[in-house]
C-alpha cells in the first residue's frame, strides 16, 4: 500500500480533522508536525508540498491532497476501515450539510476569538512581534499576509468580534436542538460530521463555560465525552505538543457546571 | 418517498439541482417558486427547517424529502446523484476529491462574488420599488441573521467599491480557471461529466452580462459553455424558466468570506 504522511499542526480544528479520521479508520501513516506559530507551513520544504501554505496537507503515495473536510472524505472513501460516511444518501447528506455549516459559517467564528484570547497572545509570548513581523513578511501572498497579521496582533473590529459571538451562541444552541434528536450529530451513526464537530467544539467548555455546561447542553456534553472515549482521539491527542493539546482533559470531568464567560477568557483557552 | 424540490429560475443552484435531478432520472415533484418575494421561506409541510434556514447558499433551491428541507446545491445534487442514476460522481476516490476541491472553489469563491454582482442588477430595482411595510414582513420570514442583512444590503444598494471589485476578480478567476482546466481539449470539467460542469455552469452562465468581456479569448470556456447549455439536463433545466432570461435572475446568495 502507498505510503500515507500527514503533514498537520496540533490536534485541533482543521488539523485534527484528518488526523482523528485516520486513526479511526485504523491507517498508519507518517505524522510530519508543522508547527504554525513558527510559520513552518510558509517555509520552502513545505511549499513544495502545498503552494498554498495552507496546514493539514496530505500525501498518499504520489497523489497530494488538501483541505481538512476533503481530506476526510477522501480517507474514508480510500481506505478500509468502519465506515465514516454512513446510512444512506439523505444520511450523506446531513453529513456533509453539517460539516460545511461548521467549516464556513461556525468554526470560522469560533477561530476568530481563539486567535484573539488565546493563540494569538501566546505566539507573541512564544516567538515575540519582531520575529512574527518578520515571518509575516515572509508569506507570498499578500492577503495572506493581511489575515495573519488580523490573526496574529487580534486586529479584528468589534463588529466582527460582536458577529462572531453571535454566532458561537447561536451555532451551540443549534448543536445541542441537533444532539437531542439523535445519539450523533448527523446521522445514527458515528460520522465524519462528529469528528469535524469534536474538533470544533471539544474545548467549548472550557473557552465558552457560560454557553456550555452540563446544565445547559447536556446533550454536547454527552457527545463530546463520547468522543474523548473512543480509543482513536485518545491516540490523536497524544500527537499534541503544546499545552493546547491538554484542555480535551477537561472532558473527564463526570460533571462541567456554568461558570462566568470572563473565565473563560481569563483562563486563557479560548 | 415523495420529494418536492423548490426552486427558483434556472440559474445559480437552482439550474445546477435542476440538471443534476433530470441526468439522475429520480422522481422529484419541481415547484417554481419566487425567491425576490421570500418564498422560500414560507414553504409549506417542512418539519425539519434547519438547513432551510441557515443554509450557508442563500437563496438557493430547496428539496424536501419526509418532511426534511434539504440545501446547498452540490450537496443536493450528491443525494441525487445516489438516489438515481450514479453517473455524475468519479467512483475514484483521488477524482472524486479533485470535483469536490473544483466545486468548493466555485462555491466558496465564484458563488458569493457571481450572486452579490447579480443581486446589484437584477434583484436591487426589484426589492428597492417594493412597498416598506411589505418588505419589513418579507424580512421577518427570514430566520437568519446574517442572510437578512444580505437582503437589507440588496434591496438598500449598499454595494462598496471594494467588494464590487474583489467580486470582478474572482469572476475573472473563474473564467480562467475553467478555460485552463479544459486547455487539453476535454469536453468536461472533470474529464467525464459530473455535478462540478452544472455548478460551475449554473454561476457562470450569466457572468458574461455582470463582466462584459468575461470570455473574450477564451475559446475553450466558450466551447464548454455552448456544450454544457445544449447539454440535455441543462435543457430541461432551463425548460423550467418562467422568463426569457433566466441567466439574469439573482437573489441574495453566499455571504463573501468574513477573513477576506
Amino acid at each position: 500500500m502507498a505510503a500515507v504522511t500527514l503533514y498537520h499542526w496540533e490536534p485541533n480544528a482543521n488539523s485534527g480533522k484528518p488526523m482523528l479520521a485516520l486513526m479511526e479508520k485504523g491507517v498508519s501513516f507518517t505524522s510530519h508536525y508543522i508547527d504554525m506559530l513558527n510559520f513552518d507551513q510558509h517555509k520552502p520544504e513545505y511549499l513544495a508540498i502545498n503552494p498554498q501554505g495552507t496546514i493539514p496537507a496530505m500525501t498518499h503515495g504520489t497523489r497530494i491532497l488538501v483541505e481538512s473536510t476533503a481530506i476526510m472524505e477522501y480517507v474514508n472513501a480510500a481506505f478500509d476501515g468502519p465506515n465514516l460516511m454512513p446510512g444512506n444518501p439523505q444520511d450523506h447528506w446531513r453529513i456533509r450539510w453539517w460539516m460545511k455549516f461548521m467549516d464556513q459559517w461556525l468554526g470560522p467564528s469560533f477561530s476568530m476569538f481563539g486567535w484573539k484570547f488565546f493563540v494569538g497572545p501566546n505566539a507573541l509570548k512564544a516567538h515575540g512581534q519582531d520575529k512574527i513581523e518578520a515571518q509575516i513578511a515572509q508569506i507570498p501572498l499578500p492577503e495572506r499576509q493581511l489575515a495573519w497579521r488580523k490573526a496574529v496582533f487580534g486586529l479584528f473590529s468589534e463588529a466582527e468580534m460582536s458577529e462572531s459571538g453571535r454566532r458561537i451562541g447561536l451555532g451551540i444552541q443549534m448543536l445541542e436542538a441537533e444532539l437531542a434528536k439523535r445519539e450523533w450529530l448527523a446521522s445514527d451513526c458515528y460520522s465524519l460530521a462528529d469528528v469535524n464537530g469534536f474538533n470544533l467544539a471539544y474545548a467549548m467548555p472550557l473557552s465558552q463555560p457560560h454557553l456550555a455546561n452540563d446544565d445547559l447542553t447536556p446533550n454536547i456534553m454527552r457527545w463530546l465525552r463520547a468522543i474523548y472515549r473512543r480509543p482513536a482521539t485518545r491516540e490523536c491527542w497524544k500527537l499534541g505538543r503544546t499545552p493546547m493539546a491538554s484542555r480535551v482533559e477537561i472532558l473527564e470531568q463526570d460533571y462541567i457546571p456554568p461558570r462566568n464567560e470572563s473565565e473563560g477568557i481569563a483562563s486563557g483557552v479560548r | 418517498m415523495g420529494m418536492i424540490l423548490y426552486h427558483g429560475e434556472p440559474n445559480g443552484p437552482s439550474l445546477a439541482v435542476l440538471a443534476a435531478l433530470a441526468e439522475s432520472g429520480v422522481k422529484a415533484e419541481c415547484r417554481t417558486i419566487d425567491l425576490l418575494a421570500g418564498e422560500r421561506h414560507t414553504l409549506p409541510g417542512i418539519t425539519e427547517p434547519l438547513a432551510r434556514d441557515m443554509g450557508v447558499e442563500g437563496e438557493g433551491p430547496v428539496l424536501v424529502v419526509d418532511g426534511e428541507a434539504m440545501t446547498e446545491s452540490v450537496f443536493i445534487a450528491q443525494f441525487l446523484d445516489e438516489t438515481g442514476a450514479g453517473t455524475l460522481q468519479p467512483k475514484d476516490a483521488y477524482a472524486h476529491w479533485q470535483m469536490l476541491m473544483w466545486c468548493r472553489r466555485m462555491t466558496e469563491r465564484c458563488a458569493p462574488a457571481a450572486a452579490f454582482l447579480g443581486c446589484g442588477s437584477s434583484a436591487t430595482p426589484r426589492l428597492a420599488a417594493m412597498d416598506q411595510a411589505a418588505f419589513g414582513c418579507l424580512l421577518e420570514t427570514i430566520a437568519s441573521e446574517d442572510l437578512r442583512s444580505r437582503w437589507v444590503a440588496v434591496a438598500a444598494s449598499d454595494f462598496a467599491d471594494g467588494p464590487i471589485e474583489d467580486s470582478v476578480a474572482k469572476l475573472r478567476d473563474a473564467a480562467a480557471l475553467v478555460d485552463a482546466q479544459l486547455a487539453d481539449g476535454r469536453n468536461w470539467l472533470m474529464g467525464d461529466l459530473t455535478i462540478a460542469d452544472f455548478e460551475t455552469y449554473g454561476w457562470l452562465a450569466g457572468a458574461g452580462a455582470l463582466e462584459p468581456g468575461l470570455w473574450d479569448g477564451k475559446e475553450h470556456a466558450a466551447g464548454w459553455l455552448a456544450r454544457t447549455k445544449a447539454h440535455p439536463a441543462v435543457q430541461a433545466a432551463l425548460a423550467r424558466a418562467t422568463v426569457a432570461d433566466p441567466e439574469n435572475q439573482w437573489a441574495p446568495g453566499p455571504e463573501i468570506n468574513r477573513w477576506g
